[in-house]
């Protein structure tokens, strides 16, 4: 607001950049401005609505055909660490029913708010900032959270709930320039969420409102297991993202996600001996680093920028530079004892194949502890295969730096390579600069530095009990006349595709039937964890003969995103507890989650509420001309 | 518009910083077509530029996606009929442009009842409709960008006022397909956004109260 009323004599500016009938002048600003209550608070949004148009200069495209990005040096930058966010107390405080005339987007109420009363606020507010990938290169235009990119990360402890509360303060109208959408709707891949605060891809809200997602940070089984669920259930590792429907791949890459990571007794955040703790490298961006990927592409520098070429159309032409943490080709200083790397994923469509490559060109092992932000039940090495992380995986990996005599400097290896643009030698025996992510430059402890860890532990959990299932349920996804579809059908908020009970569990067939399709799809379901029980593959002509394939090992634990190469089945069971409402299921490479290779599942609280729905689903169905989906009046 | 914009090309090598339109401009190929009434059009300039706009590819003798698609067009040009012409247009491109001359165009339009204000069938050059529907559809996919066919069963929806590309399947319920293209609706006031979200709430409000939870909305 002030500086709208330091404009002085820039009435008509105002109304401008407005771009809307019934605009913003500055007397009514004056006028409104000595209100106070309600109206103080829907003026002082007002306010930050013109501002909206405030911020960088928007970006010029630089046309159609995907540019080759400018040369840069490697190793120039050092790697950068998302900072914590800071907690804040929000105003106007967070309340159960949505404050409408506080500037918040319409939702539910919030689902077991007394119980999970929260005690710690973040804000995130979404804006346009200038991000720089590489010190040879000019600053880019991108949509970031709280001026960062990648966002600022909440630490969050079990038992402590929290609200982020999610602002957007996007450009819009003429000042828009890019092919984002500046409406927003925040996802936490895979926060055991209430439908409300789970960013629901149809529960975008524009500018200037906001939106509180509330996160109980429990464990799934509240209902079951009291106070604050099963611990077994445990999460860490987690990362917030638009979800917008139809536009996740355009706002993802422009920038607005980051990581979100909730610590309890086995994993505290810190190094010490405390009762039940891992003692796993733990201090974060000092031991334990989180390493979020994605690439991208440069148009030629024009205007002080160079700008992210735009994500245009239903593919993104993908990215010719490889981002970690928001640089190109960086190097971190580590010394000779563990460090746990929070490996993430952030797309768009990119799956990475990583390996440690020792400079005689040999791999070195690195060690998995977790999947998807889930322990495994007991750490394993790759010392001979890659590490492939798909579009919003995590891996949580343990590499030991002392294996390696100070001085020398380790690579993070990725399978393709990248455009580097300026002629380097190998940095290390048959790997080419271009396939190098990041650099490790090895060094002794200094005595100020945190010691080593003990050795990783070789039982990291005990995994919850298994899933008995009461139903089972298929989800096919295949492709006709352009269109990526789930169970024969594209996205639609307003239609639901599978109805599930509160508090019971299904086992569900994932099937990738695109004829003639090579695609792989990194399939994500929404709400809890599951369990992988078989994938098999087709192996003739005949659509019914398949065969099994060996589950990986990281296959054997619990999962949010599982693969799904051509021809492939995947069977999973999962539970539906703790809450109801609107949930996704959806694939990951999110230029086909934008085709709308998406569906939308809903839990009930009731058996009448769950054969009435499942009921009218199979009418939908019979009008269409096909069979039904459920049995016994909907209740199998 | 300010006066001086007029005077000002917005395509070729006149885009200046700021100028919004310079790079939706680039992005959609200014092509000579006729129209179904035989009239020459640029396909930016004179159908396109600073209008909100649903694409779509079809053929006269496609018998697979397109009469449903087209008859779906129908359905949604009745919803909006009032804005039809003034403010939304629709325009549906051949995909075989050797084969569909404007009088055959129109006989299909007619055919279909879809000689309708504000919608427009298009023809041209072969190499300039491959042009123009890779730049509006393309996948990126050599084994589905080939087949013109994947590209008959999409809408695009384009506001090149506010740089706005939304796609949807036309298969799609008429809901989805209406609210897609409300999705490239210009922005709205700050008064009615707030009116829409108090709208909103109160719909939720009597949503939870009647299912439990958000079933409809």
């Amino acid at each position: 607001m002030a500086r709208i009323l330091r404009g002085s004599g820039k009435r008509s500016g105002v109304r401008k950049d407005l771009g809307v009938p019934g605009g913003l002048d500055r007397r009514s600003v004056l006028k409104a401005g000595g209100l106070l209550g309600a109206a103080a608070i829907l003026t002082s949004n007002k306010a930050a609505f013109a501002q909206t148009s405030g911020g960088p200069t928007p970006p010029v495209l630089c046309g159609i055909d995907p540019p080759t990005s400018p040369a840069t040096t490697p190793f120039r930058d050092t790697l950068p660490v998302p900072p914590p966010a800071w907690p804040v107390l929000l105003s106007p405080l967070p309340t159960e029913a949505a404050n409408i005339s506080g500037g918040e987007a319409a939702r539910a109420n919030h689902q077991r708010w007394a119980q999970f009363l929260p005690l710690l606020h973040y804000r995130m507010n979404a804006a346009p900032s200038l991000h720089r990938h590489h010190s040879d290169l000019l600053p880019s235009y991108m949509w970031t959270f709280n001026g960062q990119y990648p966002a600022p990360t909440p630490l969050n402890f079990y038992g402590v709930p929290s609200i982020v509360r999610f602002k957007n303060n996007l450009p819009e109208g003429a000042q828009n320039t890019t092919f984002g959408v500046p409406e927003i709707t925040v996802h936490l891949h895979n926060g055991h969420t209430a439908s409300e605060s789970d960013g629901f891809a149809q529960d975008f809200f524009l500018p200037p409102l906001f939106k509180d997602n509330h996160y109980a940070n429990a464990y799934a089984g509240i209902d079951d297991f009291g106070g604050i669920g099963d611990p077994r259930e445990a999460m860490h590792t987690f990362w917030f993202h638009d979800h917008r429907a139809a536009f996740t791949a355009n706002n993802n890459y422009l920038g607005l996600n980051g990581m979100y990571i909730v610590y309890d007794a086995k994993d505290p955040g810190h190094e010490l001996a405390t009762s039940g703790s891992l003692r796993l490298p733990g201090y974060y961006g000092i031991t334990d680093i989180p390493l979020i990927l994605t690439d991208k592409r440069f148009c030629a520098a024009a205007n002080g920028r160079n700008e992210v070429f735009q994500v245009i159309g239903n593919g993104a032409p993908g990215g010719d530079k490889w981002v970690v943490n928001g640089k190109i080709q960086p190097r971190l200083t580590v010394r000779r004892r563990k460090y746990r790397f929070r490996v993430l994923n952030t797309g768009p469509a990119k799956a990475w194949t990583l390996s440690l490559i020792r400079p005689d060109g040999t791999q070195a092992p690195i060690t998995v502890v977790a999947v998807d932000a889930n322990f495994t039940v007991s750490p394993f090495v790759l010392s001979n295969t890659p590490l492939n992380v798909q579009v919003a995986m995590r891996f949580d990996i343990i590499i030991d730096f002392a294996a390696f005599p100070a001085g020398t400097s380790v690579y993070l290896k990725e399978a393709t390579a990248q455009n580097v643009g300026v002629v380097v030698p190998d940095p290390a025996i048959g790997l080419p600069i271009g396939n190098v992510l990041m650099r490790f430059d090895v060094v002794n402890r200094e005595p100020w530095f945190p010691a080593d860890t003990p050795a990783i532990p070789g039982t990291l959990i005990a995994m919850p009990d298994p899933i008995v299932p009461d139903a089972s349920f298929q989800w096919e996804f295949t492709l006709v006349g352009g269109q990526f579809l789930i169970n024969g059908l594209p996205f639609d908020h307003n239609r639901v595709d599978h109805v599930v009970l509160k508090g019971s569990s299904e086992e569900w067939t994932l099937a990738n039937d695109v004829a003639a399709g090579n695609w792989n799809h990194p399939v994500h379901i929404h709400f809890e964890e599951g369990r992988i029980m078989s994938r098999r593959v087709r192996v003739s002509q005949n659509p019914d003969v398949f065969q099994n394939l060996p589950l990986l090992p990281e296959e054997l634990g619990r999962r949010d995103v599982y693969p799904l190469p051509p021809q492939n089945r995947v069977v999973l069971r999962m539970r539906f507890r703790d809450f109801v409402g609107r949930y996704l299921i959806h694939c990951h490479n999110m230029n086909h989650e934008d085709d709308f290779m998406m569906a939308r599942w809903d839990i009930v609280e009731t058996v009448e509420e769950l054969a009435r729905r499942r009921q009218e689903i199979d009418q939908r169905r019979m009008l269409a001309g096909l069979p039904p989906q459920y049995k016994h009046g909907g209740l199998v | 518009m300010k006066r001086r914009e007029l005077f000002v090309g917005t395509s070729g090598n006149t885009c200046v910083q700021g100028v919004r339109t310079c790079g939706t401009a680039d992005l959609i190929p200014n092509v000579a077509l006729r129209t179904h009434d035989d009239v020459p059009v640029r396909f930016y300039d004179d159908l396109v530029k600073g209008r909100q706009v649903v694409i779509n590819m079809m053929y006269a003798t496609c018998e697979g996606l397109c009469p449903a698609v087209t008859s779906r067009l129908v359905e949604v040009h009745r919803a909006l009929a009032p804005r039809m012409g003034r403010d939304l247009f629709m325009y549906s491109i051949t995909l075989k442009p050797n084969e569909d001359g404007p009088a055959a165009l129109r006989a299909f339009a007619d055919m279909h009842g879809a000689l309708l204000p504000g919608w427009t069938f298009l023809t041209g050059d072969a190499f300039d409709i491959d042009t123009l529907r890779f730049a509006l559809f393309r996948h990126n996919h050599i084994k589905f960008d080939l087949d013109p066919n994947f590209h008959a069963g999409q809408l695009r929806i384009i506001n090149d006022s506010i740089n706005r590309w939304v796609h949807v399947t036309p298969l799609a319920s008429k809901a989805t397909v209406l609210q897609h293209i409300s999705w490239a609706d210009p922005p709205k006031s700050y008064e009615q956004r707030m009116q829409d979200n108090r709208a909103l709430q109160d719909e939720i409000g009597r949503e939870v109260a009647k299912y439990g939870y958000r079933k409809v909305i």
